[in-house]
């Protein structure tokens, strides 16, 4: 239960600091300075456009892409309405945003850390890949993206060991990201049964890229990207199904442990 | 709160009109998320946990969320962890909320509506409990059971003979003629009648052309079926001597003031909540403004002004 005294607008309207193109998709800043101190990597935002209008309805989850000092940043790929919406926001304009939401990554263990993006799955990779390597872990991010437009995107990763492959093979290696891995975790020869893989995607991605993982006997965590209602736990919308049942993908996720889900 | 929103719902006394509509607001999962004490600062009037059945359900197949034009679409199938979890373990935690709290259930069938609110009755935290005969995404009972006039009266009377507290019906608008199963629900014994449950519908998904819930269809719920709720409180409160909750796609003060007049005496909020969990905080007060700008003087005087001469 929270504190006496707390009580809080549940959303905080942000303005947008910055916004441009990356590609094909946009990278979008809002000052938040509460909500960048808190933000551990994986977790999301709730977003919605303040103002009456109803279209879009509801809040989008996008997942947190960075922080710096005072801003929160998502990386989106403006194709639903809610994604368009903030796309075509001009610095200035306000957002109602709620976070940070959900579990986030676990970054326990010192194992050589893999990433793996697929996509847009991309966006919360970077905040972790930098907190992993502050933590001392050895860090690679795969990256796999359908063409050089989404491939830009892999410049957001300064300093990061980052290795790319497009499905048309414009950029980096011809093919999937889970055959980047395969040839990743042989490189690592008997280590790879201390590494670690971090991955968020479309689903058939992250189930492609958990069995890879698996084979090997390195073990993954998964964020999964689910429609939400709430962001909150309330609604039972955004479920997965777990070994354990359905689980809320907005209060006991986005991150799972591959292992648990059944898919 | 402020004396010109006091109003009652049968036995229960109410701070303004605006209540919750059920499965719209976790108030045990809101709190901590919302940075907000929401225990002791409630901006609910009454509050409305989600639906319960004797057993404890899994829900439907994901996706169960898909966003419609001013619309959302649901297929939650009455996930929930069943009766006795929510009495032994949600009620106790739920014993300093300030407010009435109506307990919602479901079964599929019409004896299970007895065999819940029979528990409920030895409950003291429950003020008022609500039979949830309208529910558009389960396969037995529900909609099929709140959609036959016989089968709303039967479920309707099995509750009446297992409790004393406040009988509420919801009644499903997916029907040819909501009035008769408005009547039919008094003639069970229903103290209040609340309206509308989600409208049936279904949506498919833009790219692949199949449908895009794992339900196939869903209860569409939001400002696209305010009209439909509108037309349902008018309907039934010119039928029925029992007060009317009504619901469907309120989102704003002037809404709440709309199914005021066309005869609810409250107002429930559920989709609404999604777009700002906060939303209740501001609706009661934005309702005393409009009502001064009005000249009303009490909720009383709003109810049913539609219907006057």
């Amino acid at each position: 239960m929270g504190a006496p005294g707390r009580a809080e607008a549940a959303y905080s309207a942000c303005r947008v600091i910055e916004s441009r193109p990356v590609g094909a998709y946009r990278l979008v800043s809002f000052i938040a300075r509460e909500m960048a101190a808190g933000a551990r990597p994986g977790q999301f935002l709730m977003v919605r456009r303040s103002g009456p209008a109803l279209d879009p309805l509801l809040p989008r989850p996008m997942s947190i892409h960075d922080v710096e000092s005072d801003l929160v940043k998502v990386l989106i790929d403006p194709v639903g309405k809610g994604t368009l919406n903030l796309a075509a926001a001009g610095v200035g304009d306000q957002f109602n945003v709620l976070g940070p939401l959900g579990n986030g990554f676990n970054l326990e263990g010192d194992g050589p850390a893999l990433l793996a993006g697929g996509g847009i799955g991309a966006a919360p990779l970077a905040y972790l890949a930098r907190q992993l390597m502050d933590r001392g872990r050895e860090v690679t991010c795969l990256l796999g993206f359908r063409s050089r437009a989404q491939a830009i995107a892999a410049e957001l990763f300064r300093g990061v060991d980052v290795h790319v492959s497009t499905e048309d093979g414009s950029v980096g290696r011809q093919g999937l990201v889970s055959e980047l891995l395969s040839g990743c975790i042989a490189g690592l020869g008997p280590g790879a049964r201390q590494a670690e893989l971090f991955a968020c995607g479309p689903d058939a991605m992250l189930r492609a890229v958990s069995a890879t993982a698996l084979e090997c006997g390195v073990r993954s965590q998964v964020s999964v990207d689910t429609h939400m209602a709430c962001g909150v736990g309330a609604c039972q919308g955004c479920v997965v199904e777990t070994v354990q049942g359905y689980r809320r993908a907005c209060s006991e996720g986005p991150v799972f442990a591959a292992a648990d889900l059944k898919w | 709160m402020v004396e010109v929103l006091k109003t009652a719902l049968g036995p229960l006394g109410l701070g303004h009109p605006v209540i919750n509509a059920s499965g719209t607001f976790d108030l045990l999962e809101a709190d901590e998320v919302l940075r907000a004490d929401l225990m002791a600062e409630f901006p609910f009037a009454a509050y409305v946990p989600k639906t319960v059945t004797m057993e404890p359900r899994a829900g439907n197949d994901p996706p169960r969320l898909f966003e419609t034009a001013a619309g959302l679409l649901n297929s939650i199938g009455l996930a929930n962890r069943g009766i006795e979890a929510f009495i032994d373990e949600d009620l106790p935690r739920l014993a300093a909320l300030p407010v009435p709290l109506i307990a919602s259930i479901a079964g599929e069938r019409t004896d299970d509506y007895g065999r819940c609110a029979l528990l409920l009755d030895e409950c003291d935290r429950v003020d008022a409990v609500e039979l949830n005969i309208s529910c558009p995404n389960v396969e037995l009972g529900g909609m099929a059971l709140g959609c036959d006039p016989y089968k709303t009266r039967q479920a309707t009377e099995y509750a009446r003979e297992s409790t004393s507290r406040f009988l509420i019906v919801k009644l499903t608008p997916n029907v040819t003629d909501i009035t008769s199963l408005a009547r039919a629900a008094v003639e069970g014994g229903a103290d209040c009648i609340s309206v509308i449950n989600t409208v049936h519908g279904m949506a498919l998904d833009p790219l692949r052309l199949k449908p895009a819930l794992g339900h196939v269809t869903g209860g569409l719920s939001g400002p696209a079926i305010k009209p439909v709720a509108l037309r349902a409180i008018y309907m039934i409160s010119r039928e029925v001597d029992v007060p009317v909750i009504g619901m469907g796609g309120a989102t704003t003060a002037q809404d709440v003031l709309e199914f005021l007049a066309a005869g609810a005496s409250v107002v429930a909020i559920g989709t609404a909540s999604f777009r700002d969990p906060l939303l209740a905080a501001r609706l009661a007060g934005e309702l005393r403004v409009l009502m001064e700008q009005r000249g009303f003087g009490s909720v009383r005087e709003l109810i049913g002004h539609a219907h006057k001469e």
